[in-house]
């Protein structure tokens, strides 16, 4: 085992001479992740102004001004009142406001009537979440009214005489909707973009430690490095070792680093430490068994840089390094948990919004050294020709 | 000509590898396909509803989320479940049925029916505030059948269904809605949004990560071994710069053909979406060759490449719309060769443009790729020298 950590030291200090190690493991995720921390700023609440014309005056427009005014929407909407729709209309392509809610001349009026006329929402095509908002509000508003018109109806098919309407109109604008929505804990922290891309992209490029390692076993092969370590009493499985190990303090060394800068710099939530660093280490083990298994199924350098490549890009793909996958089709989904980094950003998730501890990361931690056990078998399997070869 | 065979060469170098091959055709595809589908469904939301046992009238609220267009509805078994959902954000929004809302409504009481969502999240409250109108829909026939009941006559039973029988034929008021502003700032959803963005995106990458080939050349001492025939230096450069802007031609053509073909996107106007193609392969060729003169070994290529590919992306509006940052990262942005190009996609793809609404874009884009170029040559200079 002592041969194992010798080669493992040999290799981080000719790791951390290269620059590129460092520019991968550190300054790649780090600046990457202050650049989402930037661009994101300030987005992570919503708030927009919405204008409102009230041309009809009436009873039932000022009812819908008052319920605009309720202290529930006034976290996510400032109501601005506009004199005419084409005032309006202009606001919304100025965007000095996000979308419009027109109350038409003669509108309390017909509510009365067999004919109600309708209200208008204005929108732009470059503010799709305001403007639904603005319809739903309207809507919410509106089922109001159409529950008491169908509450006259109701009764007047049940049998009240048809000379009560005026009678019946006037007791159902007393009567609430006796279903309505209450907003309900999550029981979660939000899922902060950079609390997401933190581990992402730290994930992601200690993923490139795959590349790196298995091309330096080429060109130590290439140098007839390996020829004259196997001179000395030292087993093939103990080179792999000392390769693995130097991987496993590269990769330790480079995550943890990018969590607590990015914890404290960018305010990035990467859960309970012990939990995080436990689910960190497994991703580690994981990078670890991958390296050494492109590393026996590769035959030569260009191979190896290769298989890698493809093995960093795919993975990081898949599982959702570069894409925030929860709100991708479910087979996407599904297909990142064959992942290990799949595995990691869905504990990492999970930390960073439901919280918790161990428990919160164990079956994350058990897929993902699951994935590891079958990669580094099959490495195992195959070291001996390897490193004969 | 000997340009050509110059060119001829460091391209067939390059299509031998077959990893540059997969970075070059395989990879773009995939993620088109992977953010495509990813960005997809933005007109709807994502509701989980989970029924603590509320009975026929949580299954008829059910139902009514199903037919509304605004929703997808998945069911969940535990409220547990639901949560973890609504956190990953897997839901936009969650529902919870409370318990006896059959009971509660035939006593005449009001049902809360629970909606988790993130206060602070735009899409989650867009979600919740779609899910309160289709929950007020439906409690309009409870209050008609209550109202009827006792105002009228009959059961409540008996009035709910009288009420649900008459609820399309009483005259409703109505939301119209008329988009005041049809200008698109960003480009649409799906794969017309994943295929130009990734254009962009890869092209250029490719070009940075492929300057590791000028170093291998400088490194195998190749550039020397040409100047000792009778080969000038501007010829050499020239074939290099043909190789780059062919391989980045040859990219850019893929992914629009490929795009066209599998995924449906209408790239547009055709002379604009050509010249945009050309001139864009022009920008990363220059890139390319740059990167081949300022990095010292293919290792620091391959490390600084891709993050100054992905940061520039980043910045530039290939992996989020620039609509969405705050002005100032808009501003800084615009310094990158990548918000011009993808703002000029917008432009072909969202408003129908054409070379002419795009000339400022690529007014700008020449001026990136004639710094590049002009740049990469004189440091070409002086490694050929």
């Amino acid at each position: 085992m002592r041969n194992a950590f010798v080669i493992a030291h040999k290799d981080l200090r000719q790791r951390l001479r290269d620059r590129s190690a460092i520019v991968l493991g550190l300054v790649a995720p780090l600046a990457i992740a202050a650049l989402m921390s930037v661009a994101f700023k300030g987005s992570d609440t919503f708030h927009f102004t919405m204008g409102v014309v009230d041309v009809d005056r009436g009873p039932v427009a000022a009812g819908l001004l008052k319920a605009l005014d309720a202290p529930g929407l006034r976290q996510i909407v400032t109501v601005k009142t506009i004199a005419s729709k084409r005032s309006a209309a202009d606001a919304v392509r100025a965007k000095s406001v996000a979308a419009a809610l027109v109350v038409p001349a003669g509108f309390s009026a017909s509510i009365e009537g067999g004919d109600p006329l309708s209200l208008v929402t204005l929108t732009s095509v470059n503010q799709t979440v305001a403007g639904d908002i603005t319809s739903s509000i309207a809507t919410s508003f509106i089922a109001q009214l159409n529950a008491d018109r169908l509450s006259v109806a109701t009764a007047l098919a049940a049998g009240v005489p048809t000379s009560q309407s005026a009678h019946l109109e006037a007791l159902a604008a007393g009567f609430q909707i006796p279903e309505r929505a209450v907003q309900r804990s999550i029981g979660a922290h939000k899922l902060k973009t950079i609390s997401y891309y933190s581990p992402g992209m730290a994930i992601f490029f200690l993923l490139f430690t795959i590349s790196f390692t298995a091309r330096s076993f080429f060109v130590d092969r290439a140098q007839g490095m390996i020829e004259r370590i196997r001179a000395a009493p030292v087993r093939p499985l103990e080179i792999l070792a000392g390769k693995a190990m130097s991987v496993l303090v590269y990769g330790v060394a480079s995550l943890g680093t990018v969590a607590v800068i990015t914890s404290a710099a960018f305010g990035a939530n990467w859960g309970a430490p012990a939990a995080a660093a436990l689910l960190g280490l497994a991703m580690v083990v994981a990078v670890v068994c991958v390296t050494a298994l492109v590393m026996c199924i590769a035959r030569t350098q260009r191979q190896a840089e290769g298989i890698s490549s493809i093995a960093v890009f795919g993975l990081a793909l898949l599982g959702g390094n570069f894409i925030f996958l929860s709100s991708s089709p479910p087979v996407m989904r599904t297909v990142a948990l064959f992942t290990p980094n799949g595995w990691a950003m869905r504990g990492f998730t999970d930390l960073s919004t439901i919280g918790g501890g161990l428990g919160t990361v164990a079956e994350p931690v058990l897929a993902i050294l699951s994935f590891s056990v079958v990669a580094g078998s099959a490495a195992a399997l195959l070291a001996r020709r390897a490193v004969a070869a | 000509m000997r340009a050509i065979a110059i060119a001829r060469v460091s391209i067939r170098r390059i299509v031998r590898d077959r990893t540059a091959l997969f970075f070059i055709v395989v990879l773009p595809v995939i993620v088109i396909l992977i953010v495509g589908a990813a960005e997809r469904g933005f007109t709807t939301f994502r509701v989980g509803v989970v029924d603590l046992g509320a009975g026929q009238a949580g299954r008829q609220l059910t139902t009514a989320f199903e037919h509304s267009s605004d929703l997808a509805v998945s069911r969940y078994a535990t409220l547990a479940a639901l949560r973890k959902a609504v956190a990953r954000g897997e839901l936009n929004v969650g529902v919870v049925l409370p318990s006896g809302m059959d009971v509660t409504e035939g006593r005449g009481g009001t049902v809360a029916v629970g909606v988790m969502a993130e206060q602070a999240n735009s899409s989650q409250q867009a979600a919740a505030t779609a899910v309160s109108s289709v929950i007020a829909g439906q409690g309009a026939k409870v209050q008609a059948a209550r109202f009827a009941s006792v105002h009228g006559s009959g059961t409540f039973e008996e009035n709910l269904a009288r009420a649900g029988s008459l609820q399309p034929h009483v005259a409703q008021v109505g939301l119209r809605s008329q988009t005041a502003d049809s200008s698109h700032n960003v480009l649409p959803e799906g794969f017309s949004y994943s295929a130009p963005t990734m254009l962009v995106f890869f092209v250029f990458l490719n070009a940075l990560a492929a300057g590791a080939s000028i170093i291998e050349t400088r490194q195998l001492g190749m550039y020397e071994r040409m100047t000792a025939g009778p080969v000038r230096r501007g010829t050499i450069i020239a074939g290099e710069t043909l190789a780059y802007f062919t391989m980045a031609l040859l990219q850019a053509t893929l992914i629009v053909v490929v795009g066209g073909v599998a995924f449906g996107v209408s790239w547009g106007d055709p002379l604009a979406a050509t010249v945009l193609v050309a001139l864009w392969a022009l920008v990363g060729a220059g890139a390319g060759m740059l990167s081949g003169t300022l990095f010292h070994t293919p290792e620091q290529a391959s490390a600084i490449g891709p993050t100054a590919g992905i940061a520039l992306g980043m910045l530039g509006g290939c992996m989020w719309p620039l609509a969405i940052v705050s002005s100032t990262m808009r501003q800084i942005g615009h310094l990158t060769p990548q918000a011009w190009a993808v703002d000029a996609w917008t432009s072909l793809l969202s408003r129908s443009g054409t070379i002419s609404s795009i000339a400022p874009q690529l007014a700008v884009l020449g001026a990136f790729a004639a710094l590049f170029l002009v740049s990469a040559t004189v440091r070409l200079r002086r490694v050929v020298a």
